[in-house]
């Protein structure tokens, strides 16, 4: 019993080592393991240079076609992968014990999924992209057209292979790197559901883009027309998975990613389209090399004191302090901003902060307790285009004064007291006159 | 690629190219080269990898005419030479090592390749696995090539065990032992035979080469193709760690059916057709992704290029974009798959065919040739065509009869073209109509090239029209595909209609009467957005017309509600407002000179009844005499002192239950003391009375 015991003691001990030694050598936020689901496995040379971006950032891919009848992505309750790419826009079902829902569930189980599509997105598709709160265009064959915006090319005439430059500003999604060249787009348009604010718009279509058949003439208005029409957008799950869903498979392809790029009416002629940067830079903020945070060693006393308080009084003056680091790819960085801010929260916030920063990470402020007790709870709650969210919420009781905390001699009752006193003189004297006067 | 999309999709996909996002298929070019540099980079020791990337990339460049870096060259002959002199290499270590050796021209030692033919020889006697036939084949042929002398003495009998392999549907198995057949297996089974036959002293069995001829056509009837031509060789079962890709697949057939034509008498049974269809296949994946691709692509063209089947010839449009404007001429260019030039031959163009497979013209046009650019062409005002999409068919014949046979150029071929132009746009006239009389209230005329803006007003009993003309460089009617007016309220409610055209006239009346409920009786400022465009107009606009106050009724009860708009999923970024607590604050007291004086005012009494006491002549004449009753008063008047000094204390220091205990014992002893001291004070003051 005692080697037992003293065997799940050791265990534990070692689970601790390795923990702690997880966060020193910079343990990654993701795994590496990723699932390709394709159409066809032709698309692993189609796509070959994106897939081979991916490799060469330590991603381990594995091809299946998406009818594989043994497509499988958990065994045994664990998940078999950390990511998903859904190359398969006109894959019906998906083979195995894969469908809607297990794709759905492998999400909300904080993984993330790159999904592409093209003009014949299947309604499994289509079911997917809805629950992530993208619509596609429900018109069958349709696709974005631009007569103004195309990219001009020597062989294509009908303004399908849209030259997009619209794209969201944010570095942490795209890149500190301007992406200079227009990013090619040949697909169907979505649009992000009005009531899902965790949608965002990375690519938007101009404002003379349409979504409908090139072939067919239109009798009624386009659903879907200039800049409401997404044509690559991603989403940020509340539990921080994440997700690109784009309108154009071919945006990913070794054509796009390869070939020069004219905008249309414009003199610049590009080398080479933007779609090589954005692929690469969206793909590692999707598979979380970029852009995520972590908050360690959350740390509040009162001023002049080291040791953490159970409990705080009213007026109490007290310093929080919290590291913040970003995985940059390769290691955790400390993470450098401004505008951090700290919540003293009861119902409400009392106190708001920003918090300022030694710009190696750590996040510091001091403020006085407010005039108010109750159970309140220190709140970061950082939410930054592109960042994972921070949460941190940590309960702490704020007590009034005790009874002799209180101010003891004040001032102005003074004449109370030396009226009392006198009195209290006077009767003492007042005692003997009274007694022992003759 | 998708092979699997749908025609439409497929297509436009299959005929992926060369030149950037192009859909044609288009000769190899200088982004081939690029690409297979990139592909093929030295990894940073300055190896180009292992023996078979090595061979890939080496042989690859020479196709492609690439220069590399003399000391790659080195690397990789050093690569070779090591390979061949090591006692342990295999077949297949020593195929790929000859064979670099071979493009490169190494100069290895001919004892060396002695000792690898003799071993190479061995392998052939004892297996009976395809892979090993083909690799010590190709290592003995690749020898045989660079000038040495190697003959295989008992070739008939390697034939007849490589042909043992072959199946009924003219696929092949890797060995004895295995029962599935694979297209793959074929390619290189066809490769080793035709190796044996060069490798042979003598005529090998003829009739055993007209089995093998047959088999060939065997296996182009399981060819797989697509509705634009293009043909290529996939295995049957697309499971299993064997599968190589369609790829790979039509890259292996390829090099063991021209392999087997060059050393074979008389020519094989292949239609021209599938040759072409499977250089249309190769030409069709563009630039390739990946080195074993770009390889497979690079080499499975030169040998189309000079096979002794056919010589396939690929008609291309430089330029499928044609534009009225400018006056573009249609060009053609007929070139093998490398882009050199094709033998003498006319292009005709027999058909146009519209958008809708209408028949324009049927003349047949022969197209001129440009011997300095080798291209053909036709000045598209000949064909009096107007802008629009096309579908040109032409016609290839070779002029010189014997090519035929040389030649494959598919016959007709259909290309599709957008000839584009400038529409002119005029006679804009935008107003408000009265409902009933239909009588114009104002009518502006806009002239929509320049940035003028109108406004407008209107109310739910009156109509906005807008009307406009549209016509070809032809002066034709035109019906573009995008012809949108966008009403855009404040709120960001936007409604957008088409706007009809009949003949040339596009016009639009707006009836808000109708329109209340689509418009959710919003009044207030709408802008007006009127966007024109259409691929074959080169002058598509969007232009914001103006705007118009609209004056609409109150929306009744049931009246839809407008729809929410978007958050904005960007709001929720970004710092928040700072807040601070505000602190009750302190509550009011005197100055302290106002207390300590008020203080003095309250010690007054006191001094008063001290002085009043002193003029009074206060005496303690009453103080007991006697020993024991002024120690009971003595210690009646400390008691009291003690539980005023508690007091002092209680105030500056203790706390009331200290206090109240300590008040406690005092009062205790108080009371016993000053009932002593008081009694007896009674008792003398009423013996004074007695008395």
């Amino acid at each position: 019993m005692a080697a037992l015991r003293l065997l799940l003691l050791l265990a534990a001990a070692a689970l601790l080592v390795v923990a702690s030694r997880g966060d020193a050598s910079g343990e990654p936020p993701r795994g590496r393991k990723l699932l390709v689901l394709v159409d066809d496995l032709a698309m692993r040379s189609s796509h070959s240079a994106f897939f081979g971006s991916l490799q060469a950032r330590g991603l381990d891919l594995e091809f299946r076609l998406a009818d594989d009848p043994k497509l499988s992505l958990h065994r045994y309750g664990q998940y078999l992968y950390d990511g998903l790419v859904l190359f398969a826009p006109s894959t019906p079902r998906f083979g195995g014990s894969v469908d809607q829902n297990a794709v759905l569930e492998f999400i909300d189980a904080g993984h993330d999924m790159i999904l592409a599509a093209d003009s014949s997105v299947s309604d499994l598709i289509r079911g997917i992209a809805t629950e992530c709160g993208v619509e596609f265009d429900e018109d069958p064959e349709v696709m974005v057209v631009d007569h103004i915006n195309y990219a001009s090319t020597e062989v294509e005439g009908d303004h399908t292979l849209i030259a997009g430059d619209d794209l969201i500003q944010s570095d942490v999604i795209l890149g500190s790197k301007k992406i200079e060249a227009p990013v090619l787009f040949r697909g169907i348009g979505h649009a992000a559901h009005p009531s899902n604010s965790l949608v965002l718009k990375v690519l938007s279509a101009s404002p003379s883009a349409y979504s409908a058949n090139p072939k067919t003439k239109l009798a009624s208005p386009p659903s879907l027309t200039g800049s409401a029409i997404s044509l690559v957008s991603v989403m940020q799950a509340r539990n921080n998975a994440r997700v690109l869903i784009s309108g154009s498979l071919d945006l990913f392809s070794n054509r796009f990613l390869k070939s020069g790029v004219k905008k249309a009416g414009s003199k610049i002629s590009h080398g080479k389209a933007g779609n090589e940067q954005f692929v690469t830079e969206t793909s590692k903020w999707v598979f979380h090399e970029r852009g995520h945070l972590k908050a360690m060693n959350v740390v509040h006393h009162k001023i002049g004191e080291t040791n953490e308080a159970s409990m705080y009084r009213i007026n109490d003056d007290l310093e929080y302090l919290v590291v913040i680091y970003e995985w940059s790819g390769t290691s955790w960085k400390p993470y450098v901003a401004d505008d951090v801010q700290i919540q003293f929260y009861m119902m409400s916030p009392y106190v708001l902060k920003n918090m300022s920063t030694d710009k190696k990470g750590l996040y510091s402020t001091s403020f006085k307790v407010p005039d108010v007790y109750g159970v309140f709870q220190f709140k970061v709650e950082y939410q930054r285009l592109g960042y994972t969210a921070v949460s941190l919420a940590k309960q702490i009781p704020v007590r009034p004064y005790r009874h002799n905390e209180y101010e003891r001699f004040i001032t102005s009752a003074y004449p109370y007291y030396a009226a009392s006193f006198s009195t209290m003189g006077a009767f003492f004297i007042f005692s003997f006159a009274y007694l022992y006067h003759k | 690629m998708v092979w699997r999309l749908p025609p439409l999709a497929a297509l436009l996909l299959v005929a992926a190219v060369v030149a950037p996002i192009s859909s044609a298929v288009r000769p190899v070019s200088d982004a081939h080269r690029s690409a297979a540099v990139e592909l093929f980079a030295a990894s940073s020791d300055g190896s180009l990898g292992d023996l078979e990337t090595t061979y890939e990339a080496v042989s690859t460049f020479k196709i492609l005419g690439v220069q590399k870096d003399k000391s790659l060259d080195g690397k990789a002959c050093k690569l070779a030479t090591n390979t061949l002199s090591s006692a342990s290499s295999s077949a297949k270590d020593l195929f790929h090592a000859a064979r670099i050796g071979g493009v490169l021209g190494c100069g290895i030692d001919a004892g060396v390749y002695d000792d690898v033919a003799s071993r190479l020889k061995a392998v052939i006697k004892d297996t009976n696995s395809l892979l090993e036939f083909y690799y010590s084949v190709g290592g003995l042929l690749s020898i045989k090539e660079q000038g040495h002398n190697v003959v295989l003495s008992d070739a008939d009998n390697t034939f007849h065990a490589i042909k043992a392999l072959s199946q009924s549907d003219g696929r092949w198995r890797y060995d004895t032992n295995s029962a599935e057949s694979s297209t793959f297996a074929a390619g290189i089974a066809l490769e080793a035979l035709a190796g044996v036959v060069s490798l042979s002293d003598a005529e090998v069995d003829p009739s055993m080469i007209g089995v093998v001829k047959n088999d060939i056509v065997k296996l182009f009837g399981t060819i797989k193709s697509y509705d634009d031509g293009t043909f290529y060789f996939d295995e049957k079962h697309v499971d299993g760690s064997e599968y190589k890709g369609p790829i790979t697949t039509s890259a292996s057939v390829v090099r063991g059916i021209t392999s087997f034509a060059d050393v074979v008498s008389g020519k094989l049974n292949i239609p021209g057709e599938k040759i072409l269809g499977l250089a249309k296949f190769f030409l069709g994946i563009g630039l390739p992704g990946s080195s074993k691709d770009c390889f497979n692509q690079i080499e499975s063209l030169s040998l189309l290029e000079k096979n002794r089947v056919f010589i396939p010839l690929i008609l291309s449009l430089p330029s499928k974009v044609l534009s009225l404007t400018s006056k573009d001429q249609l060009k053609v260019e007929v070139t093998t798959v490398f882009g050199s030039a094709a033998p003498p031959l006319r292009v005709n163009l027999v058909q146009v065919l519209g958008s809708d497979s209408k028949v324009i013209t049927i003349d047949n046009k022969e197209l001129q040739f440009d011997p300095e650019n080798n291209v053909h062409y036709l000045d598209i005002a000949a064909l009096k065509i107007d802008v629009g999409k096309y579908s040109l068919v032409f016609e290839i014949s070779l002029q010189d009869p014997e090519h035929e046979t040389v030649y494959t150029t598919g016959g007709r071929n259909t290309d599709t073209v957008v000839v584009t132009g400038l529409i002119k746009v005029d006679k804009t006239e935008i107003g408000i109509a009265e409902n009933d009389a239909g009588t114009v209230e104002s009518v502006e005329k806009l002239d929509l090239l320049k940035d003028t803006e109108i406004s407008l007003s209107a109310n739910h009993l009156q109509k906005l029209r807008l009307s406009f003309q549209l016509a070809t460089p032809l002066g034709r009617t035109f019906k573009p595909h995008q012809v949108f007016l966008k009403l855009k309220h404040e709120s960001k409610v936007e409604h957008i209609f088409v706007v009809p055209g009949s003949a040339r006239q596009f016009k639009i009346v707006l009836d808000f009467l109708g329109l209340l409920e689509k418009f959710y009786y919003l009044s207030g400022r709408y802008d007006l957005e009127l966007s024109v465009g259409d691929a074959s107009m080169e002058n598509s606009f969007l232009r914001a017309l103006g705007h118009l106050e609209l004056d609409l009724p109150e929306a009744p009860e049931k009246a839809p509600r407008p729809p929410a708009q978007a958050v904005d999923p960007l709001a929720k970024f970004g710092p928040q407002k700072e807040i601070s607590h505000i602190f009750r604050a302190p509550e009011k007291r005197p100055p302290k000179e106002v207390s300590l004086a008020f203080t003095g005012v309250t010690l007054l009494p006191f001094i008063g009844f001290l002085i009043g006491l002193l003029r009074l002549g206060v005496n303690l004449k009453n103080f007991p005499s006697l020993p024991g009753p002024a120690a009971f008063a003595s210690l009646f008047h400390v008691g009291i002192g003690a539980v005023l000094l508690l007091y002092v204390l209680f105030w500056v220091k203790l706390d009331l239950f200290t206090t109240l205990k300590y008040l406690g014992f005092l009062s205790v002893f108080l009371v016993f003391v000053g009932h002593r001291a008081l009694s007896y004070l009674s008792s003398t003051s009423a013996k004074q009375k007695t008395a």
